[in-house]
């Protein structure tokens, strides 16, 4: 401590002050920018009664976006949403193809050809009391 | 006669031989200029645009097609906004083959590269203010792309965003970025850039005994070349914003229904087309920000031309540099034509 001269500690705690004021700062920025102020995103939606869709039926729902898939085992559904970066496949022929990078899948999501890695997310159908359909996105 | 913030810029005389358009090719010099073309014009475009999801391309349509000379300003925005990053893009490169970098110019090459990453930001966030389904897609896989940075990824994309998907506190937040918070660190590079010229002894010359040339040019001379330099740049903006309107499309109306074309904006077709190879961080962020931190490195990296060399092009003792950057330079042209190719 003796070879530290008054000056080089004065502005040892000088730029220590400062570094930890800036740091604070800069957490604080980030916390305040954080906060949300519109409601999450809906995660269920209501498709009307499930009598709509009959066995067999392939029917896009643009919004969600989703394609709802009624086969002998029941309702399926698969999300649109390309699992590279987000952007919603186009049905082509029996396959969804992405327009953004060129992603390319099969009619049960599978990856045909990349960049994508992972196959379309399989999403959660149910038939309410009122015997609507409602697809879950979470 | 007491200097003025005009003689400040420009000391009384330089050297003839740097002042040629073939040398500095004019562009620091249209990049100011642009600057404050964009300024004049975005303040008047506040006066009509609205930065809400609904109203936002429709305040652009208006601007464009009812207010009188509407359409010349918003179009002067866009073309001098588009011509920035063409000329701030020839700047560097025209800095790098003379070797101009080289000490005591290495700070103020790297606020100059800081103003070009501001330039590329305001593109951006200018052109997402549209809020139409022409720049839906860019705005999903850009956003998305920060969801990809390990750990702090997350918190980044809420931050920019300000939700958990594209929507209102987007659109807010990008507003402020464009008029306020981009425009304001820009005009603090911009002036800090112009003041260290001046500072660093003006444009990269040898020392005055190496000068073969000695002739020199008065600053009335070289305020006359700017002029001129302005004027032109001036008849080329009105000339595309007269012919050629900056495009509007459909408001977006749902953030997840596909409409409109999926290219990404002209600046970033390099980096969609890398997309295309595979994984999103590692070509989407790390690349791209390696380049970065390669421009940034080369005034550290390779050796200061020889003295008798500065203020000419293509100096034979910084051969390096000059290929490391004609490579790069050769790399992303050559992504953004594939790139802008229609996808088969
Ligand atoms: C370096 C500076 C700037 C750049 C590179 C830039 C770039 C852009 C671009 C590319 C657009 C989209 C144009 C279009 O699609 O029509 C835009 C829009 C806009 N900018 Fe800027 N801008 C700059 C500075 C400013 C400033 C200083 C203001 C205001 C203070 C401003 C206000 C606006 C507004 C209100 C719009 C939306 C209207 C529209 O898109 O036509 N900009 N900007
Ligand atoms: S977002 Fe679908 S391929 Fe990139």
């Amino acid at each position: 401590m003796s070879d530290l001269s008054r000056r080089d500690f004065l502005k040892l705690t000088t730029t220590t002050l400062l570094t930890i004021s800036g740091a604070l700062g800069v957490g604080a920025l980030f916390r305040f920018l954080d906060y949300q102020t519109e409601p999450p995103a809906k995660t269920e939606f209501d498709l009307g009664p499930a009598a709509n869709y009959p066995i067999g039926s392939r029917s896009l729902v643009p919004d969600v976006p989703a394609f709802l898939i009624h086969s002998q085992n029941g309702f399926s559904a698969l999300s649109l949403v390309c699992t590279h970066l987000g952007c919603t496949v186009e049905q082509k022929g029996g396959e969804f193809a992405c327009p953004c990078h060129g992603s390319l899948y099969n009619a049960d999501g599978k990856v045909l050809r990349g960049p994508a890695q992972k196959p379309l997310r399989a999403l959660r159908v149910e038939v309410n009391s009122n015997g609507n359909l409602i697809l879950h996105t979470d | 006669m007491r200097p003025s913030f005009f003689h400040h810029l420009h000391p009384p005389t330089i050297p003839a031989k740097q002042s040629r358009w073939r040398y500095t090719l004019g562009a620091g010099g249209m990049a100011v200029f642009l600057l404050l073309v964009l300024g004049a014009t975005g303040i008047l475009e506040l006066f009509y645009y609205i930065p809400t999801p609904d109203q936002a391309a429709r305040s652009i349509q208006t601007i464009s097609y009812l207010v009188p000379f509407g359409g010349l300003v918003r179009n002067i925005h866009f073309w001098a906004a588009q011509l920035l990053l063409i000329v701030s893009a020839v700047h560097l490169v025209r800095v790098v083959f003379t070797g101009s970098y080289a000490p005591p110019r290495r700070f103020n090459y790297l606020l100059g590269l800081a103003l070009f990453i501001f330039a590329i930001l305001l593109d951006f966030t200018g052109y997402v203010l549209r809020w139409d389904q022409g720049i839906q897609w860019a705005l999903v896989v850009g956003t998305n792309l920060i969801k990809t940075i390990p750990l702090i990824g997350n918190l980044l994309y809420i931050v920019l965003t300000g939700g958990t998907q594209p929507g209102l506190p987007t659109l807010i937040r990008f507003y402020a970025w464009h008029i306020f918070g981009l425009t304001l660190g820009a005009v603090i590079l911009g002036v800090w850039h112009i003041f260290r010229v001046r500072r660093d002894g003006g444009i990269a010359v040898p020392p005055p005994p190496l000068r073969v040339d000695k002739e020199r040019i008065t600053r009335k001379e070289l305020a006359r070349r700017e002029v001129l330099a302005m004027l032109m740049t001036g008849a080329a903006l009105i000339l595309f914003a007269a012919f050629i309107p900056a495009p509007i499309a459909q408001p977006i109306s749902d953030i997840n229904v596909m409409a409109g074309d999926a290219k990404a904006p002209w600046f970033f077709l390099w980096v969609q087309q890398m997309l295309k190879w595979g994984d999103p961080f590692t070509w989407g962020v790390f690349v791209p920000l390696i380049v970065l931190a390669v421009l940034a490195l080369i005034p550290y990296i390779f050796p200061k031309p020889a003295d008798s060399e500065l203020g000419k092009w293509f100096p034979r003792s910084n051969r390096s540099a000059q290929i490391i950057l004609a490579v790069i330079a050769l790399l992303i042209i050559v992504l953004t034509i594939f790139g802008s190719l229609p996808a088969s």
